[in-house]
């Protein structure tokens, strides 16, 4: 059985097939006992402010143990009692109202990037003092903290039921989905264009579910080849269908501002699952359509 | 550490090229800053993909700030030419890509710059060079568009100088405001460029062509 014959994987199996290198629960959270190996680790210094959160704004951030992360796909990134109610106009942290999502207690975090943020900034030589980087290092960490937003998301979040019953049983593809993700190497932007088609199997999925798969995945510190395949994996997840193809066109900044410098360079990848990779003609009607203006 | 700078248009210029040594003290200070940011962003800076992030995020923030440390003087390296020629040049759609100085977020785009030589004329991959000393900064983009119309100004004394820098900011465009194809243009018009209408229109409708 081929590993990617998606119509034989059940669900055990589809969760481990989906390449869960940057999800949180692989990531040990830093506690004040130091029951980490330390290695390296002593010259770092720790966070100022352990987990949990403390009362912000009104807020009641509940504290989180261990068994929470036990299951799998249960973003570790701390979480706070939604409130019900207008309060996200107050909301600090965003600067537009994203109502789609729940505001992330990561706030808390940010003094302590803002601070690692100061320090970058007097090690490259410039003044944090000055009218223009006096508040740099607070923007700078909400914008990471942004980018790096899928961390806290969920897929049963994100999807919010969207799973129609419908029988179709042609290709969907929804194509040109902008895309903005950092490389995990040196945490430089890169960005492009995503791609996905499926032929249901009995499910549909809400469109714009397919756009909010590639916001949950893309918004992490990735490598281009990991987030193809967990969009795929991630659709296949969530409707069952019979293939699921995804091709990501990216612009890599770390290539293009830096190293080789290569502005026109573009990295294409793509992950074809179930009927996609066994059919020929099917990718090939995908490809196609993928490429038609 | 002050009196090592000196300070022009808010931005920090070290008068002397002491760059190795500093960087090596700064490069371990600011990889340790880049792996608490990894923590604290919910990462493990442990898994096989992160292990050399820090000090590569590290050089290559470094790699973006390298204008600090160049002076316009190297970087023009005695490439002013006498030359009996008063029309416009203009070097177009230089790529350019620097930090916006408020979110530490990529901004990219193209400068063109033209003037009119006053007996003198520079060599012409200069321009470019000056563009990278101005654009490898944290900047903000009218600021790096005036900085790089001075510098040729004092280079040469032209008659005029036009310079348009037409940008994408990652900031907008990635996040905040999610506008994917807002450019911003800005124009600094210097001498001749400025008086006289003709000469501005004519660079407009060269370098934008």
């Amino acid at each position: 059985m081929s590993k990617y014959d998606v119509s034989e994987l059940d669900a055990d199996e589809l969760n481990q097939a989906i390449d869960d290198t940057n999800f949180p629960q692989s990531h040990h959270v830093p506690s004040s006992n130091g029951n980490r190996d330390d290695g390296d680790e002593k010259n770092i210094r720790k966070p100022s402010m352990p987990l949990p959160m403390k009362i912000q704004n009104g807020i009641l951030s509940k504290s989180y143990s261990d068994d929470v992360f036990a299951m799998p796909g249960t973003p570790r990134t701390p979480r706070s009692i939604t409130t019900p109610g207008n309060w996200h106009e107050k909301c600090t942290f965003h600067h537009d109202l994203e109502l789609d999502h729940r505001p992330s207690t990561r706030e808390d975090l940010i003094s302590d990037m803002a601070n690692s943020y100061r320090m970058l900034l007097s090690s490259l030589g410039e003044n944090p003092n000055r009218q223009g980087l006096l508040k740099t290092p607070e923007r700078a960490a909400k914008a990471m903290l942004y980018f790096t937003k899928g961390y806290d998301q969920s897929l049963e979040e994100a999807l919010n039921g969207a799973i129609f019953d419908e029988d179709h049983d042609e290709m969907v593809m929804v194509k040109d989905i902008e895309m903005f993700s950092m490389c995990e190497h040196h945490l430089v932007p890169f960005y492009g264009k995503v791609s996905i088609g499926y032929i249901p199997c009995k499910k549909i999925l809400g469109l714009s579910k397919l756009a909010r798969i590639v916001e949950i995945f893309s918004r992490r510190l990735q490598v281009q080849e990991r987030l193809t395949k967990q969009i795929a994996v991630a659709v296949t997840q969530a409707v069952q269908p019979s293939g699921v193809a995804v091709i990501i066109e990216g612009v890599h900044m770390c290539m293009v501002m830096r190293g080789v410098s290569k502005t026109q360079s573009k990295t294409v990848t793509s992950t074809m699952l179930g009927v996609f990779r066994d059919d020929p003609k099917t990718r090939e009607e995908f490809l196609n359509l993928v490429h038609s203006k | 550490m002050s009196e090592k700078y000196q300070v022009v248009n808010g931005n920090k210029i070290h008068e002397n090229g002491d760059r190795e040594q500093n960087d090596d003290a700064s490069l371990k200070e600011m990889a340790d800053c880049y792996r608490l940011i990894l923590q604290n962003v919910g990462e493990n800076p442990k898994r096989e993909g992160l292990l050399k992030t820090p000090e590569r995020a590290a050089k290559a923030l470094l790699f973006f700030t390298k204008g600090y440390h160049q002076k316009i003087s190297d970087v023009i390296n005695g490439a002013i030419f006498t030359e009996n020629h008063d029309e416009m040049v203009i070097v177009k759609d230089i790529e350019f890509f620097s930090m916006c100085e408020h979110h530490l977020v990529p901004f990219f785009g193209k400068v063109s710059i033209g003037y009119l030589p006053n007996n003198k004329i520079l060599g012409l991959s200069k321009l470019a060079r000056i563009v990278e000393v101005f654009s490898r900064r944290l900047q903000v983009q009218e600021r790096m568009t005036k900085e790089i119309a001075e510098a040729v100004d004092e280079a040469l004394k032209p008659l005029g100088v036009g310079i348009i820098v037409s940008a994408s900011h990652m900031c907008m465009v990635s996040r905040g405001v999610q506008k994917i194809n807002s450019k911003t243009l800005t124009s600094v018009m210097v001498g001749e460029f400025r008086t006289n209408q003709k000469t501005r229109d004519e660079f407009f409708r060269l370098a934008r062509s």
